[in-house]
């Protein structure tokens, strides 16, 4: 019942601006509303008369032994190519428009370089503070299985500034990995050698999951990150109240294999 | 269970296993491909159930049974399955069987164009397949995903790369080799009479399917030849840290494998036209417009290859310019649909199993295609790009539609490959759990997906319970389709025992129902050459051509 709410939900209304959780969150459910409710007109527009006919036209013996003898119809034929490709370039032109709104980062966005490595993430802000989380921070070791972020250590955190645009530069060590962050419903990937860029804004303080999304060997499930979403106050003072440099946290990463 | 069944003499599949092994005989060699197929398709679907049961609950469970190995042996699983459904099953089942057995039938020809190429095709399938049982041994799991992406399968975590390469090359030589036949004998081979508006709708997308074979496979063996000369003969193609660009593969990899989909998928277009005209009996509606749908998937199919990148770091133009080529695949494909829903108009519908699969599959593949518009749309795939949304909807395509679409066309020619009739009330049991596990397993993933944003290839999650619960649910759906599958396999060998089968039981005028014997002779045509009258049409129903010629 929880799923089929939050489905209405996703698809449902736009929200006020001040209800919106995160960007570009936003734009990309307003292509989902639209691609939604095209996609059920057309399964509706085909599955009605297609379950129609398989009762209606049923074989039936002595009835209608054989079917009509209709080859096609040229104007019908047109129709159903011509209105698809106008369905088709509003689709694409509805996504693109969307899409300008999803790549570039507002005037004013704080800028963050995050770089990946098997397996886990590096986190670099503006005056040089770092800070690294890896997939043997965030499993219970006795359990084998990740700890939910009110029990991570704040220290393996990300610190994000609310209502504030983040900007994103990434990159990689070793493989390509991908900094997927789900509330902000946005995804890059981390190219060794290229430098990538996404954006995204918080409105609510929280704790946000970040995820590796492209399978980068053993511990690719365990490449999870958490996103501490803070007042911009609380951001500023975490910012300067510890060391520039942070060292890396007791229990060390697992080497990354060599190539 | 008796299947020790002495086949009558004089038929195609009387033979001793030296003939076997050496046959040039199209119906031979297609049935070799086709058992490999299948026997891959087993296996690759019990990987399938180890990878749900591992899903469904939190933590790593494998390590428990494999020690530390555990993961690694979930990622080589993961990668088998990937591959072996996709090339093994999805491509050969089609490429290999079905195009083999049927294509020269249905256009009047004695063999395809080159028997020997055709048997030394098999092969090298062959030699691939013992290749990758191969990797069953621990020490040789192959872990990078079937896509094998650089730089991560030039590390030694990744498995042997060279066994990946080698099993790659050897499936693209039989490939090459499989396509070039196809072609040839279509092109040049067909009986006095059939010309190009009169090939059947599956000769027509076996063609197109070739085509594409040609053209995509060399991309596919280049990318891992280059990789195979970066990772042990130090060239730099792939690596950045040396001014190579992993991007490269990538682009290479999708050039071949983004329109291989429509290999996989053209065929089974070709199977449910046939069904659907047949147990209406009626034409295809719009036969012309079906014909050039299927050549205009193929072309436009070749200039989409970007959308698997959306989010690789390509640069933001190319993007869009890709989202509006992948969204206009949709045209043709939507012409294809409406076209099959217009046939049912007037029609008489025989609901026996083949025709069930093919309705089951035409209404997965609308599902499948109607999800695939946000994988299109750049804008929405920048937040399901790589998440469990594009695991459900191409198991709705390729999953659902083609293997709906294999069993659709196992079931219709059964009779004509055995001679014998297949069970009609375990067919449609097993098409109505295979329907309804399907759609539990594969719906409930896209949603997990798009709501939940659960990423693709995880053996191991937060313990959210929302998560957990999806999870089960999907597990329950694959334990249901478990079922449906062996059904079908049951009814299969069993029925090779089962009741004769009539000569022409679904009354078709396509030649390969018309004009051989059931089971198909060794010289397949009763009589040889092949002429047909001028009016003669695959899908002439109303003409009587069943009984005629």
């Amino acid at each position: 019942m929880k799923n089929l709410l939050s489905l209405l939900l996703l698809v449902g209304t736009a929200m006020a601006k001040e209800d919106i959780l995160a960007y570009p969150r936003a734009y990309w459910e307003n292509s989902v509303t639209v691609w939604f409710w095209v996609a059920v007109a057309i399964y509706i527009i085909v599955a009605v008369p297609s379950i129609y006919f398989m009762v209606k036209y049923r074989y039936r013996p002595k009835e209608n032994e054989e079917g009509a003898h209709i080859e096609g119809n040229t104007a019908i034929e047109i129709v159903w190519t011509v209105i698809p490709t106008i369905i088709v370039l509003f689709l694409g032109t509805y996504s693109f428009a969307n899409f300008v709104k999803q790549r570039n980062a507002p005037e004013g966005a704080l800028e963050i370089k995050v770089t990946a490595f098997m397996w886990g993430w590096e986190f670099e802000y503006p005056n040089g503070k770092k800070v690294y989380t890896f997939f043997n921070q965030v499993a219970d070791p006795e359990k084998n299985i990740y700890l939910m972020p009110e029990k991570i250590d704040d220290s393996a955190k990300a610190y994000i500034p609310a209502g504030k645009p983040i900007k994103v530069y990434c990159t990689s060590r070793d493989v390509i990995h991908s900094f997927f962050v789900h509330e902000a419903r946005v995804t890059e990937d981390c190219v060794p050698g290229r430098i990538t860029k996404l954006w995204f804004q918080f409105n609510k303080p929280g704790e946000y999951w970040v995820f590796c999304r492209e399978y980068c060997g053993t511990w690719h499930s365990r490449m999870a990150s958490v996103l501490k979403v803070v007042s911009e106050d609380e951001f500023n003072k975490w910012l300067g109240g510890q060391e520039a440099q942070q060292t890396a946290p007791a229990n060390e990463p697992a080497q990354p294999v060599q190539q | 269970m008796a299947v020790a069944h002495v086949p009558p003499a004089g038929t195609w599949y009387g033979a001793t296993l030296k003939e076997w092994v050496f046959t040039t005989d199209h119906k031979k060699i297609g049935m070799l491909y086709f058992i490999t197929s299948l026997i891959f398709f087993i296996v690759a679907g019990l990987f399938g159930l180890i990878i749900r049961f591992e899903q469904s609950a939190p933590g790593i469970q494998l390590p428990g049974l494999f020690g530390q190995e555990g993961t690694d042996l979930y990622n080589y699983i993961l990668t088998g399955h990937g591959a072996v459904m996709l090339l093994w099953w999805a491509v050969n089942v089609w490429m290999g069987g079905f195009a083999n057995f049927l294509v020269p039938l249905m256009i009047g020809a004695r063999d395809v164009a080159f028997p020997r190429l055709n048997a030394f095709s098999y092969w090298s399938f062959f030699g691939a397949s013992l290749l990758v049982l191969l990797t069953l041994i621990p020490g040789n799991w192959i872990k990078m995903l079937w896509t094998g992406y650089a730089p991560y399968s030039m590390n030694d975590n990744a498995g042997p790369t060279s066994l990946y390469v080698l099993i790659v090359l050897l499936y693209g030589i039989s490939s090459t080799g499989g396509s070039v036949n196809m072609i040839t004998t279509i092109v040049s081979m067909r009986a006095k009479g059939i010309g190009w508006t009169k090939l059947n709708l599956f000769v027509h997308a076996i063609m197109a399917a070739s085509l594409i074979q040609l053209f995509g496979v060399p991309s596919l063996m280049g990318s891992v030849i280059l990789l195979f000369t970066d990772k042990y003969l130090g060239t730099n193609f792939y690596n950045p840290m040396l001014g190579g660009d992993p991007l490269l593969y990538q682009h290479l990899l999708w050039f071949y494998s983004h329109p291989v989909v429509y290999v996989m998928i053209l065929p089974a277009f070709g199977v449910f036209s046939e069904v659907i005209s047949t147990m209406s009996r009626k034409p295809i509606f719009g036969y012309i417009s079906m014909a050039l749908a299927i050549y205009a998937i193929a072309f436009v199919g070749f200039e989409t290859w970007v959308h698997h990148m959306f989010v690789s770091g390509v640069p933001d133009w190319l993007r869009v310019l890709f989202s509006y080529t992948t969204l206009f695949v949709g045209v043709p494909t939507g012409i294809k649909i409406f076209n099959w829903v217009a046939t049912l108009h007037k029609a008489s519908i025989r609901y026996n199993t083949p025709m069930l699969f093919t309705f089951g599959g035409i209404l997965m593949f609308l599902i499948g295609g109607l999800t695939g518009i946000p994988n299109a749309m750049v804008s929405i795939d920048l937040g399901i790009s790589d998440s469990l949304f594009i695991v459900g909807h191409f198991h709705y395509v390729l999953g659902m539609a083609l293997t709906f679409g294999a069993f659709s066309g196992i079931y219709y020619w059964y009779p004509k490959v055995t001679g014998r009739m297949y069970s009609e009330g375990l067919g449609k049991l097993s098409f109505w759990l295979m329907l309804i596990g399907a759609n539990i397993m594969f719906f409930f993933q896209m949603y997990m997906g798009m709501v939940h944003g659960m990423p693709r290839r995880y053996p191991d999650y937060p313990p959210i319970p929302e998560w957990v619960q999806l999870m089960q649910i999907q597990t329950v759906g694959a334990l249901i389709m478990t079922v449906a599958i062996l059904l079908s396999l049951i009814n299969w060998i069993k029925s090779l025992g089962g009741p004769k089968a009539e000569e022409n039981p679904w009354k078709s005028p396509s030649l390969e129902w018309s004009m051989t014997t059931t089971p198909v002779g060794p010289n397949n045509f009763k009589k040889y050459p092949v002429e047909v009258p001028d009016d003669w049409h695959p899908y002439a129903y109303y003409k009587g051509y069943h009984t005629h010629i």
